[in-house]
Protein backbone atom coordinates (compact mmCIF):
# COMPACT_ATOMS: atom_id res chain seq x y z
CA UNK A 1 0.00 0.00 0.00
CA UNK A 2 1.90 3.05 -0.79
CA UNK A 3 0.87 6.74 1.62
CA UNK A 4 -1.35 8.57 -0.62
CA UNK A 5 -3.67 5.47 -0.19
CA UNK A 6 -2.98 4.95 3.63
CA UNK A 7 -3.61 8.55 4.54
CA UNK A 8 -6.62 8.40 2.43
CA UNK A 9 -7.79 5.61 4.33
CA UNK A 10 -6.77 6.82 7.69
CA UNK A 11 -8.92 10.20 6.75
CA UNK A 12 -11.85 8.52 5.20
CA UNK A 13 -11.65 6.24 8.99
CA UNK A 14 -12.39 9.29 10.42
CA UNK A 15 -15.12 10.83 8.99
CA UNK A 16 -16.96 7.31 9.91
CA UNK A 17 -18.16 5.34 12.77
CA UNK A 18 -15.62 2.76 11.52
CA UNK A 19 -12.34 2.14 15.07
CA UNK A 20 -10.67 -0.41 13.16
CA UNK A 21 -10.20 -1.77 9.97
CA UNK A 22 -7.65 -4.34 8.64
CA UNK A 23 -6.13 -4.98 4.84
CA UNK A 24 -4.42 -7.89 3.40
CA UNK A 25 -2.07 -8.96 0.03
CA UNK A 26 -0.53 -11.84 0.44
CA UNK A 27 2.17 -11.17 3.48
CA UNK A 28 1.64 -8.26 3.82
CA UNK A 29 -1.04 -6.94 6.31
CA UNK A 30 -2.12 -3.34 7.88
CA UNK A 31 -4.45 -2.82 10.70
CA UNK A 32 -5.35 1.00 11.35
CA UNK A 33 -7.14 1.58 14.90
CA UNK A 34 -8.64 4.93 15.29
CA UNK A 35 -7.78 6.39 18.24
CA UNK A 36 -10.91 7.55 19.99
CA UNK A 37 -10.26 7.24 23.15
CA UNK A 38 -7.87 9.83 24.92
CA UNK A 39 -6.76 7.79 27.03
CA UNK A 40 -5.17 5.70 25.07
CA UNK A 41 -1.82 7.04 23.26
CA UNK A 42 -1.00 4.62 20.02
CA UNK A 43 -3.08 5.71 16.80
CA UNK A 44 -2.07 3.05 15.23
CA UNK A 45 -2.07 -0.53 15.52
CA UNK A 46 0.02 -2.74 13.48
CA UNK A 47 2.71 -5.00 13.17
CA UNK A 48 4.85 -2.16 11.58
CA UNK A 49 5.52 0.64 14.13
CA UNK A 50 4.54 3.78 13.69
CA UNK A 51 7.26 6.38 13.93
CA UNK A 52 5.17 9.61 15.39
CA UNK A 53 5.77 13.20 15.20
CA UNK A 54 7.26 14.32 18.18
CA UNK A 55 5.97 18.23 17.86
CA UNK A 56 3.61 19.98 15.28
CA UNK A 57 5.54 21.78 13.03
CA UNK A 58 7.53 21.52 9.52
CA UNK A 59 8.99 18.17 8.62
CA UNK A 60 12.24 17.23 6.72
CA UNK A 61 14.03 14.75 5.95
CA UNK A 62 17.49 16.26 6.93
CA UNK A 63 18.41 19.40 8.85
CA UNK A 64 19.78 22.46 6.57
CA UNK A 65 22.81 21.93 4.55
CA UNK A 66 22.52 17.97 5.29
CA UNK A 67 21.30 15.03 3.06
CA UNK A 68 19.10 12.15 3.49
CA UNK A 69 18.98 8.90 0.95
CA UNK A 70 16.13 7.30 2.86
CA UNK A 71 14.06 4.91 0.76
CA UNK A 72 11.20 2.79 1.67
CA UNK A 73 12.69 -0.54 1.77
CA UNK A 74 15.80 0.61 3.38
CA UNK A 75 17.02 -0.75 6.47
CA UNK A 76 17.35 1.14 9.34
CA UNK A 77 19.12 1.53 13.11
CA UNK A 78 17.65 1.84 16.17
CA UNK A 79 17.96 5.59 17.58
CA UNK A 80 18.50 6.38 13.46
CA UNK A 81 17.83 9.73 12.46
CA UNK A 82 15.42 9.92 9.50
CA UNK A 83 14.51 13.64 9.53
CA UNK A 84 13.30 16.47 12.08
CA UNK A 85 10.70 18.35 12.55
CA UNK A 86 11.27 22.42 12.32
CA UNK A 87 9.43 24.05 15.18
CA UNK A 88 10.14 27.82 15.81
CA UNK A 89 14.15 27.79 15.44
CA UNK A 90 14.03 24.33 16.85
CA UNK A 91 14.81 20.78 15.21
CA UNK A 92 13.04 18.02 16.72
CA UNK A 93 14.73 14.92 15.35
CA UNK A 94 12.25 11.75 14.45
CA UNK A 95 14.24 8.64 15.10
CA UNK A 96 14.01 5.09 14.69
CA UNK A 97 12.06 2.94 17.29
CA UNK A 98 14.32 -0.17 16.77
CA UNK A 99 16.41 -2.26 14.01
CA UNK A 100 14.02 -3.20 10.94
CA UNK A 101 12.96 -2.67 7.38
CA UNK A 102 11.72 1.32 6.21
CA UNK A 103 8.74 0.11 5.26
CA UNK A 104 6.51 3.42 4.52
CA UNK A 105 7.32 6.68 4.74
CA UNK A 106 4.18 8.63 4.77
CA UNK A 107 5.14 12.11 4.43
CA UNK A 108 6.88 14.57 1.96
CA UNK A 109 9.86 17.27 2.39
CA UNK A 110 8.60 20.71 3.84
CA UNK A 111 4.80 19.46 4.83
CA UNK A 112 2.89 20.69 8.07
CA UNK A 113 2.64 17.50 10.68
CA UNK A 114 0.48 17.67 13.63
CA UNK A 115 2.09 16.65 16.88
CA UNK A 116 1.10 12.49 17.10
CA UNK A 117 1.29 12.35 13.28
CA UNK A 118 2.47 9.02 11.37
CA UNK A 119 5.52 9.76 9.56
CA UNK A 120 7.22 6.43 8.66
CA UNK A 121 6.14 2.95 9.07
CA UNK A 122 9.30 0.67 10.41
CA UNK A 123 9.09 -3.38 10.26
CA UNK A 124 10.93 -4.37 13.36
CA UNK A 125 13.56 -7.09 12.94
CA UNK B 1 -10.40 41.98 9.41
CA UNK B 2 -8.71 38.53 10.04
CA UNK B 3 -9.24 36.08 7.69
CA UNK B 4 -8.47 33.06 10.00
CA UNK B 5 -8.28 32.97 13.41
CA UNK B 6 -6.75 30.16 15.49
CA UNK B 7 -7.65 29.89 19.28
CA UNK B 8 -5.22 28.92 21.55
CA UNK B 9 -7.22 27.49 23.92
CA UNK B 10 -9.86 24.68 24.53
CA UNK B 11 -13.22 23.90 26.89
CA UNK B 12 -16.12 26.35 26.61
CA UNK B 13 -14.40 29.49 25.88
CA UNK B 14 -12.43 28.01 22.60
CA UNK B 15 -16.40 27.09 21.60
CA UNK B 16 -17.38 30.73 22.18
CA UNK B 17 -14.56 32.14 20.70
CA UNK B 18 -15.49 30.07 17.53
CA UNK B 19 -19.29 31.08 17.87
CA UNK B 20 -18.23 34.79 17.11
CA UNK B 21 -15.64 34.26 14.58
CA UNK B 22 -18.58 32.07 12.45
CA UNK B 23 -20.64 35.21 12.77
CA UNK B 24 -18.44 37.79 11.31
CA UNK B 25 -17.63 34.87 8.69
CA UNK B 26 -13.88 34.52 9.97
CA UNK B 27 -12.15 31.39 9.89
CA UNK B 28 -11.39 29.40 12.87
CA UNK B 29 -8.73 27.16 13.53
CA UNK B 30 -8.83 25.20 16.87
CA UNK B 31 -5.51 23.59 18.07
CA UNK B 32 -5.54 20.46 20.96
CA UNK B 33 -3.51 18.15 22.86
CA UNK B 34 -3.81 14.74 22.61
CA UNK B 35 -6.59 14.20 25.86
CA UNK B 36 -8.63 16.84 23.90
CA UNK B 37 -9.22 15.07 21.04
CA UNK B 38 -13.06 14.86 21.33
CA UNK B 39 -13.53 17.84 22.58
CA UNK B 40 -16.58 20.28 21.78
CA UNK B 41 -14.21 23.04 19.72
CA UNK B 42 -12.08 20.74 17.97
CA UNK B 43 -15.34 19.49 16.09
CA UNK B 44 -16.53 23.31 15.86
CA UNK B 45 -13.66 24.61 14.46
CA UNK B 46 -13.23 25.12 10.71
CA UNK B 47 -9.90 23.63 11.33
CA UNK B 48 -8.19 21.96 14.00
CA UNK B 49 -4.73 20.67 14.47
CA UNK B 50 -3.15 18.68 17.68
CA UNK B 51 -0.19 20.24 18.92
CA UNK B 52 0.74 18.02 21.68
CA UNK B 53 0.52 15.71 24.65
CA UNK B 54 -2.34 16.21 27.67
CA UNK B 55 0.05 17.77 29.74
CA UNK B 56 -0.51 21.87 28.99
CA UNK B 57 3.20 22.80 29.48
CA UNK B 58 3.68 20.84 26.60
CA UNK B 59 0.63 21.74 24.94
CA UNK B 60 -1.79 24.69 25.21
CA UNK B 61 1.35 26.57 26.71
CA UNK B 62 3.21 25.68 24.24
CA UNK B 63 4.55 28.91 22.73
CA UNK B 64 6.46 27.34 19.84
CA UNK B 65 3.61 24.88 19.15
CA UNK B 66 1.08 27.50 18.84
CA UNK B 67 2.99 29.52 16.60
CA UNK B 68 4.11 26.79 14.49
CA UNK B 69 0.06 25.74 14.38
CA UNK B 70 -0.79 29.28 13.49
CA UNK B 71 2.05 29.47 10.82
CA UNK B 72 1.09 25.39 9.08
CA UNK B 73 -2.35 26.57 9.15
CA UNK B 74 -2.16 30.29 7.61
CA UNK B 75 -3.65 32.00 10.96
CA UNK B 76 -3.43 35.64 11.00
CA UNK B 77 -4.37 36.32 14.28
CA UNK B 78 -4.46 34.67 17.54
CA UNK B 79 -7.35 34.42 20.38
CA UNK B 80 -5.69 33.36 23.62
CA UNK B 81 -8.97 33.34 25.31
CA UNK B 82 -8.17 32.99 29.25
CA UNK B 83 -6.08 31.13 31.19
CA UNK B 84 -3.00 29.45 29.24
CA UNK B 85 -0.95 32.15 27.40
CA UNK B 86 -3.89 34.93 27.79
CA UNK B 87 -1.42 37.39 30.06
CA UNK B 88 1.72 35.68 28.69
CA UNK B 89 3.69 38.77 27.77
CA UNK B 90 6.27 36.80 26.23
CA UNK B 91 3.48 35.26 23.91
CA UNK B 92 2.13 38.50 23.14
CA UNK B 93 5.56 39.15 22.00
CA UNK B 94 6.46 35.59 19.67
CA UNK B 95 3.45 36.06 17.38
CA UNK B 96 4.40 39.85 16.58
CA UNK B 97 7.84 38.69 15.88
CA UNK B 98 6.21 35.78 13.64
CA UNK B 99 3.79 38.38 11.79
CA UNK B 100 0.54 37.50 13.50
CA UNK B 101 -1.62 39.37 15.43
CA UNK B 102 -2.22 38.71 19.57
CA UNK B 103 -5.91 39.43 20.23
CA UNK B 104 -5.46 41.67 23.17
CA UNK B 105 -2.81 43.76 24.44
CA UNK B 106 1.01 44.70 23.53
CA UNK B 107 3.49 42.59 25.35
CA UNK B 108 4.51 45.88 26.77
CA UNK B 109 1.04 46.75 28.32
CA UNK B 110 0.62 42.88 29.52
CA UNK B 111 3.76 43.39 31.75
CA UNK B 112 2.87 46.67 33.11
CA UNK B 113 -0.29 45.87 34.29
CA UNK B 114 0.42 42.35 35.26
CA UNK B 115 2.82 42.80 37.68
CA UNK B 116 0.95 43.89 40.42
CA UNK B 117 2.80 46.70 41.58
CA UNK B 118 3.63 48.23 38.35
CA UNK B 119 -0.05 47.96 37.59
CA UNK B 120 -0.73 49.92 41.15
CA UNK B 121 2.03 52.63 40.55
CA UNK B 122 -0.28 53.09 37.32
CA UNK B 123 -3.26 53.30 38.96
CA UNK B 124 -1.56 55.96 41.26
CA UNK B 125 -0.32 57.80 38.18
CA UNK B 126 -3.83 57.67 36.63
CA UNK B 127 -5.74 59.26 39.79
CA UNK B 128 -7.71 55.65 40.78
CA UNK B 129 -7.79 54.98 44.83
CA UNK B 130 -5.25 51.82 45.59
CA UNK B 131 -5.78 50.09 49.01
CA UNK B 132 -2.85 51.48 51.36
CA UNK B 133 0.01 49.49 51.16
CA UNK B 134 3.51 49.43 50.22
CA UNK B 135 4.42 51.29 46.41
CA UNK B 136 6.88 48.35 45.77
CA UNK B 137 7.82 45.47 46.37
CA UNK B 138 9.26 44.64 49.73
CA UNK B 139 13.56 44.70 50.66
CA UNK B 140 14.87 43.75 54.14
CA UNK B 141 13.13 46.36 55.79
CA UNK B 142 9.97 45.08 55.53
CA UNK B 143 8.82 45.19 59.50
CA UNK B 144 9.09 49.00 59.02
CA UNK B 145 6.77 48.50 55.82
CA UNK B 146 4.56 46.62 57.35
CA UNK B 147 3.59 48.57 60.48
CA UNK B 148 3.31 51.58 57.89
CA UNK B 149 0.83 49.66 56.20
CA UNK B 150 -1.17 49.04 59.46
CA UNK B 151 -2.15 45.06 60.69
CA UNK B 152 -4.79 42.72 59.50
CA UNK B 153 -1.91 43.00 55.66
CA UNK B 154 -1.93 40.82 52.74
CA UNK B 155 1.41 39.48 51.25
CA UNK B 156 0.82 39.17 47.95
CA UNK B 157 3.13 37.77 45.23
CA UNK B 158 4.11 40.60 42.65
CA UNK B 159 3.65 37.78 39.33
CA UNK B 160 0.35 36.46 41.25
CA UNK B 161 -2.56 36.32 39.74
CA UNK B 162 -6.36 34.11 40.21
CA UNK B 163 -5.92 34.14 44.47
CA UNK B 164 -3.08 32.55 44.33
CA UNK B 165 0.35 33.80 45.83
CA UNK B 166 -1.66 35.97 48.62
CA UNK B 167 -1.35 35.43 52.84
CA UNK B 168 -2.95 37.14 55.17
CA UNK B 169 -0.97 38.44 58.27
CA UNK B 170 -3.13 39.32 61.14
CA UNK B 171 -0.54 40.27 63.79
CA UNK B 172 3.17 41.69 63.53
CA UNK B 173 4.58 38.46 65.24
CA UNK B 174 3.32 36.41 62.78
CA UNK B 175 5.39 38.74 60.11
CA UNK B 176 8.35 37.11 59.66
CA UNK B 177 7.35 33.50 58.91
CA UNK B 178 4.87 34.26 56.41
CA UNK B 179 7.03 36.57 55.31
CA UNK B 180 9.77 33.69 54.24
CA UNK B 181 6.57 31.19 53.12
CA UNK B 182 4.79 33.76 50.71
CA UNK B 183 8.46 34.70 49.16
CA UNK B 184 9.41 31.08 48.93
CA UNK B 185 6.14 30.34 47.49
CA UNK B 186 5.87 32.85 45.07
CA UNK B 187 9.24 32.23 43.32
CA UNK B 188 8.24 28.63 43.12
CA UNK B 189 5.16 29.22 41.81
CA UNK B 190 5.74 32.04 39.71
CA UNK B 191 9.70 32.33 39.90
CA UNK B 192 9.39 35.44 40.81
CA UNK B 193 9.54 35.91 44.64
CA UNK B 194 8.56 39.45 44.58
CA UNK B 195 6.00 40.47 46.94
CA UNK B 196 4.23 43.43 48.27
CA UNK B 197 2.19 44.45 51.46
CA UNK B 198 -1.35 45.89 51.43
CA UNK B 199 -3.67 46.39 53.72
CA UNK B 200 -6.61 43.70 54.50
CA UNK B 201 -10.06 44.72 54.21
CA UNK B 202 -12.37 42.83 56.01
CA UNK B 203 -15.48 41.36 53.89
CA UNK B 204 -14.82 43.82 50.82
CA UNK B 205 -17.16 43.52 47.81
CA UNK B 206 -15.13 41.86 44.71
CA UNK B 207 -16.46 44.79 42.42
CA UNK B 208 -15.00 44.88 38.43
CA UNK B 209 -15.43 46.65 35.61
CA UNK B 210 -15.14 45.63 31.99
CA UNK B 211 -13.18 48.03 29.77
CA UNK B 212 -12.49 47.75 26.04
CA UNK B 213 -10.54 50.72 24.25
CA UNK B 214 -9.65 51.27 20.47
CA UNK B 215 -6.71 52.12 19.14
CA UNK B 216 -8.43 55.49 17.81
CA UNK B 217 -8.35 56.04 21.48
CA UNK B 218 -12.20 55.15 21.90
CA UNK B 219 -13.13 53.65 25.54
CA UNK B 220 -16.32 52.04 26.73
CA UNK B 221 -16.20 50.98 30.47
CA UNK B 222 -19.44 48.42 31.07
CA UNK B 223 -21.51 48.26 34.34
CA UNK B 224 -19.70 47.07 37.39
CA UNK B 225 -19.79 42.80 38.00
CA UNK B 226 -20.14 42.56 41.50
CA UNK B 227 -18.19 39.06 42.35
CA UNK B 228 -18.04 38.67 45.36
CA UNK B 229 -19.44 35.17 46.09
CA UNK B 230 -15.88 33.30 45.95
CA UNK B 231 -14.80 30.31 47.49
CA UNK B 232 -10.94 30.37 48.57
CA UNK B 233 -10.72 32.97 46.15
CA UNK B 234 -11.80 31.43 43.05
CA UNK B 235 -15.52 32.68 41.74
CA UNK B 236 -17.99 31.20 41.96
CA UNK B 237 -21.15 33.42 40.95
CA UNK B 238 -20.97 36.87 39.60
CA UNK B 239 -23.60 39.16 38.79
CA UNK B 240 -23.96 42.55 37.21
CA UNK B 241 -25.16 45.50 37.50
CA UNK B 242 -23.99 44.91 41.49
CA UNK B 243 -27.12 45.11 44.02
CA UNK B 244 -24.27 47.01 46.40
CA UNK B 245 -23.39 49.94 43.44
CA UNK B 246 -25.06 52.92 43.36
CA UNK B 247 -25.61 55.52 39.80
CA UNK B 248 -22.93 57.62 41.25
CA UNK B 249 -21.02 54.72 42.74
CA UNK B 250 -20.75 53.40 39.15
CA UNK B 251 -20.17 56.59 36.80
CA UNK B 252 -17.42 56.89 39.76
CA UNK B 253 -15.98 53.24 38.95
CA UNK B 254 -16.13 53.53 34.70
CA UNK B 255 -14.45 56.74 34.99
CA UNK B 256 -11.45 55.25 36.97
CA UNK B 257 -11.47 52.06 34.62
CA UNK B 258 -11.42 54.75 31.60
CA UNK B 259 -8.73 56.62 32.91
CA UNK B 260 -6.65 54.11 33.65
CA UNK B 261 -7.28 51.85 30.04
CA UNK B 262 -6.35 55.44 28.66
CA UNK B 263 -3.21 55.98 31.17
CA UNK B 264 -1.69 52.60 29.90
CA UNK B 265 -2.44 53.28 26.39
CA UNK B 266 -4.82 50.07 26.33
CA UNK B 267 -5.61 48.58 23.44
CA UNK B 268 -8.35 45.64 23.81
CA UNK B 269 -10.57 44.35 26.61
CA UNK B 270 -9.72 44.24 30.19
CA UNK B 271 -10.82 44.43 33.54
CA UNK B 272 -10.00 46.12 36.23
CA UNK B 273 -10.92 44.56 39.82
CA UNK B 274 -12.05 46.93 42.93
CA UNK B 275 -12.42 46.26 46.55
CA UNK B 276 -15.41 48.02 47.72
CA UNK B 277 -15.72 48.47 51.62
CA UNK B 278 -19.01 48.33 53.58
CA UNK B 279 -19.20 52.16 53.70
CA UNK B 280 -18.80 52.24 49.98
CA UNK B 281 -15.16 53.19 49.16
CA UNK B 282 -13.29 51.48 46.01
CA UNK B 283 -9.79 50.31 45.69
CA UNK B 284 -7.94 49.48 42.23
CA UNK B 285 -6.95 45.77 43.37
CA UNK B 286 -5.26 44.75 39.72
CA UNK B 287 -6.03 44.93 36.05
CA UNK B 288 -6.80 41.49 34.21
CA UNK B 289 -5.40 42.00 30.31
CA UNK B 290 -7.88 39.50 28.98
CA UNK B 291 -11.31 38.04 28.42
CA UNK B 292 -12.75 37.44 31.33
CA UNK B 293 -14.84 34.21 32.51
CA UNK B 294 -17.94 36.13 33.58
CA UNK B 295 -18.11 38.41 30.78
CA UNK B 296 -21.14 36.93 29.79
CA UNK B 297 -23.19 38.74 32.01
CA UNK B 298 -21.88 41.80 30.56
CA UNK B 299 -23.27 40.99 26.93
CA UNK B 300 -26.63 39.85 28.58
CA UNK B 301 -27.76 43.23 29.99
CA UNK B 302 -25.79 45.34 27.68
CA UNK B 303 -26.38 43.68 24.36
CA UNK B 304 -22.56 43.77 23.27
CA UNK B 305 -20.48 40.81 21.75
CA UNK B 306 -17.10 41.39 23.70
CA UNK B 307 -15.19 38.74 21.71
CA UNK B 308 -16.22 40.66 18.16
CA UNK B 309 -15.04 44.25 20.69
CA UNK B 310 -11.69 42.72 20.89
CA UNK B 311 -11.49 40.86 17.24
CA UNK B 312 -12.57 45.08 15.97
CA UNK B 313 -9.76 46.55 18.58
CA UNK B 314 -7.05 43.91 17.72
CA UNK B 315 -6.92 44.58 13.78
CA UNK B 316 -7.29 48.25 14.23
CA UNK B 317 -10.78 49.05 13.72
CA UNK B 318 -13.25 51.35 16.03
CA UNK B 319 -15.60 49.64 18.68
CA UNK B 320 -18.88 48.97 17.44
CA UNK B 321 -19.97 52.04 19.80
CA UNK B 322 -18.00 55.29 20.16
CA UNK B 323 -18.69 58.78 21.24
CA UNK B 324 -19.55 57.94 24.74
CA UNK B 325 -17.72 56.41 27.59
CA UNK B 326 -20.68 54.36 29.20
CA UNK B 327 -23.17 52.49 27.76
CA UNK B 328 -27.08 51.76 28.54
CA UNK B 329 -28.24 48.42 30.15
CA UNK B 330 -30.89 46.81 30.68
CA UNK B 331 -31.89 44.29 33.33
CA UNK B 332 -29.87 41.56 35.83
CA UNK B 333 -27.33 39.01 34.41
CA UNK B 334 -26.30 36.32 37.34
CA UNK B 335 -23.63 33.41 35.90
CA UNK B 336 -23.35 30.40 37.71
CA UNK B 337 -19.68 28.62 37.37
CA UNK B 338 -20.62 24.94 37.15
CA UNK B 339 -17.59 23.07 38.08
CA UNK B 340 -16.72 19.36 37.96
CA UNK B 341 -16.76 19.44 41.95
CA UNK B 342 -18.00 17.17 44.44
CA UNK B 343 -19.68 19.70 46.32
CA UNK B 344 -20.31 16.98 49.40
CA UNK B 345 -16.83 16.07 50.11
CA UNK B 346 -15.56 19.59 50.15
CA UNK B 347 -15.33 20.60 46.62
CA UNK B 348 -12.93 17.32 45.41
CA UNK B 349 -12.60 17.37 41.74
CA UNK B 350 -14.43 14.78 40.05
CA UNK B 351 -13.40 12.87 36.55
CA UNK B 352 -15.34 10.20 34.83
CA UNK B 353 -17.75 10.55 31.77
CA UNK B 354 -20.46 12.56 31.52
CA UNK B 355 -23.35 9.96 30.32
CA UNK B 356 -26.32 12.69 31.21
CA UNK B 357 -25.77 16.32 29.97
CA UNK B 358 -29.17 18.29 29.91
CA UNK B 359 -28.78 21.69 29.60
CA UNK B 360 -31.40 24.10 31.04
CA UNK B 361 -33.02 26.75 28.10
CA UNK B 362 -35.99 28.84 27.72
CA UNK B 363 -36.52 32.63 28.01
CA UNK B 364 -33.64 34.26 29.48
CA UNK B 365 -30.93 31.50 29.44
CA UNK B 366 -27.57 31.26 28.21
CA UNK B 367 -25.11 28.06 28.88
CA UNK B 368 -21.58 28.45 27.52
CA UNK B 369 -19.86 25.01 27.35
CA UNK B 370 -17.94 22.32 26.00
CA UNK B 371 -19.36 19.41 27.57
CA UNK B 372 -22.05 17.00 25.81
CA UNK B 373 -23.17 13.57 26.89
CA UNK B 374 -20.72 11.04 26.52
CA UNK B 375 -17.78 13.32 26.69
CA UNK B 376 -14.77 12.01 29.08
CA UNK B 377 -13.40 14.76 31.23
CA UNK B 378 -9.69 14.96 30.65
CA UNK B 379 -7.91 15.18 34.61
CA UNK B 380 -5.49 17.75 33.34
CA UNK B 381 -7.12 20.64 32.68
CA UNK B 382 -9.35 23.22 34.77
CA UNK B 383 -13.05 21.51 36.27
CA UNK B 384 -14.93 24.12 34.78
CA UNK B 385 -18.30 21.91 32.98
CA UNK B 386 -20.54 25.16 31.53
CA UNK B 387 -21.44 28.55 32.58
CA UNK B 388 -25.01 28.90 33.53
CA UNK B 389 -25.92 32.56 32.82
CA UNK B 390 -29.56 34.17 33.29
CA UNK B 391 -31.32 37.44 32.07
CA UNK B 392 -34.18 38.87 33.87
CA UNK B 393 -35.69 42.65 33.74
CA UNK B 394 -35.03 42.62 37.53
CA UNK B 395 -32.57 40.95 40.18
CA UNK B 396 -36.03 39.40 42.05
CA UNK B 397 -36.61 37.75 38.73
CA UNK B 398 -33.12 36.64 38.15
CA UNK B 399 -32.51 34.90 41.08
CA UNK B 400 -35.76 32.85 40.50
CA UNK B 401 -35.11 31.99 37.02
CA UNK B 402 -31.47 30.75 38.33
CA UNK B 403 -33.58 28.80 40.87
CA UNK B 404 -35.82 27.24 37.76
CA UNK B 405 -32.60 27.02 35.70
CA UNK B 406 -30.31 24.75 38.20
CA UNK B 407 -33.47 22.45 38.75
CA UNK B 408 -33.48 21.56 34.92
CA UNK B 409 -29.99 21.42 34.74
CA UNK B 410 -29.38 17.03 34.94
CA UNK B 411 -25.56 15.57 35.41
CA UNK B 412 -24.54 12.33 36.07
CA UNK B 413 -21.85 10.29 35.89
CA UNK B 414 -19.20 13.78 37.41
CA UNK B 415 -20.31 14.94 40.34
CA UNK B 416 -21.10 19.16 40.01
CA UNK B 417 -21.16 22.30 41.99
CA UNK B 418 -25.12 22.40 41.11
CA UNK B 419 -26.25 21.65 44.44
CA UNK B 420 -23.77 24.44 45.64
CA UNK B 421 -25.38 26.84 43.46
CA UNK B 422 -28.97 25.72 44.09
CA UNK B 423 -27.59 26.90 48.49
CA UNK B 424 -26.79 29.94 47.35
CA UNK B 425 -29.56 31.19 45.43
CA UNK B 426 -31.77 30.04 48.43
CA UNK B 427 -29.88 31.93 50.91
CA UNK B 428 -31.46 34.94 52.23
CA UNK B 429 -28.43 37.37 52.38
CA UNK B 430 -28.09 36.12 48.86
CA UNK B 431 -31.54 37.06 48.08
CA UNK B 432 -31.63 40.59 49.90
CA UNK B 433 -28.26 41.24 47.63
CA UNK B 434 -26.14 41.32 50.96
CA UNK B 435 -22.85 39.52 50.14
CA UNK B 436 -19.46 39.91 50.29
CA UNK B 437 -15.91 38.25 49.80
CA UNK B 438 -16.83 36.11 52.92
CA UNK B 439 -20.26 34.50 52.22
CA UNK B 440 -19.58 31.25 50.80
CA UNK B 441 -17.54 30.74 54.23
CA UNK B 442 -20.66 31.81 56.16
CA UNK B 443 -22.66 30.09 54.02
CA UNK B 444 -20.68 26.72 53.94
CA UNK B 445 -19.86 26.85 57.70
CA UNK B 446 -23.03 24.77 59.36
CA UNK B 447 -22.55 22.05 56.74
CA UNK B 448 -18.60 21.31 57.62
CA UNK B 449 -18.70 17.94 59.51
CA UNK B 450 -18.27 18.02 63.22
CA UNK B 451 -14.90 16.50 63.96
CA UNK B 452 -14.73 13.48 66.08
Amino acid sequence: MDVKTLTKLTKWMETTDLEEITWRNGEDKISLKLNNNPEQSAAIASSMEPVLSPTIGIFRFARPGKTNHLKEGSSVKNGQELGVVEVGKDFKAVTAPSNGLLKIISIEDGKPVEYGQPLFFVEPR
Amino acid sequence: MFKKVLIANRGEIAVRVIRTLREMGIGSVAVYSEADRSSLHVRLADESVCIGPAMARESYLSIPAIISAAKVTGADAVHPGYGFLSENAEFSAACRDNGITFIGPSPESIQMLGHKAEARKMAVKAGVPVTPGTKDCVKKDFKKEAEKVGFPLMIKAAAGGGGKGIRIVREASQLEKEMTMASSEAKAAFGNGDVYFERYIELPRHIEVQFARDSHGNVIAFPERDCSIQRRHQKLVEETPSPAVSKKLRESLEKAAVQLAEAADYVGVGTVEFLLTQNGEFYFMEVNTRLQVEHPVTEYITGFDLVKEQLLAASGEKLTHTGSHSVPYRGHSIEHRINAEDFSRNFAPSVGRVEEWMVPGGNGIRVDTHVYAGYNLPVYYDSMLAKLVIWAPTRAEAVERSRRALAEFKVRGVKTTIDAHQLIIQDADFKAGKTDTGFMERLLAPAEPVKA
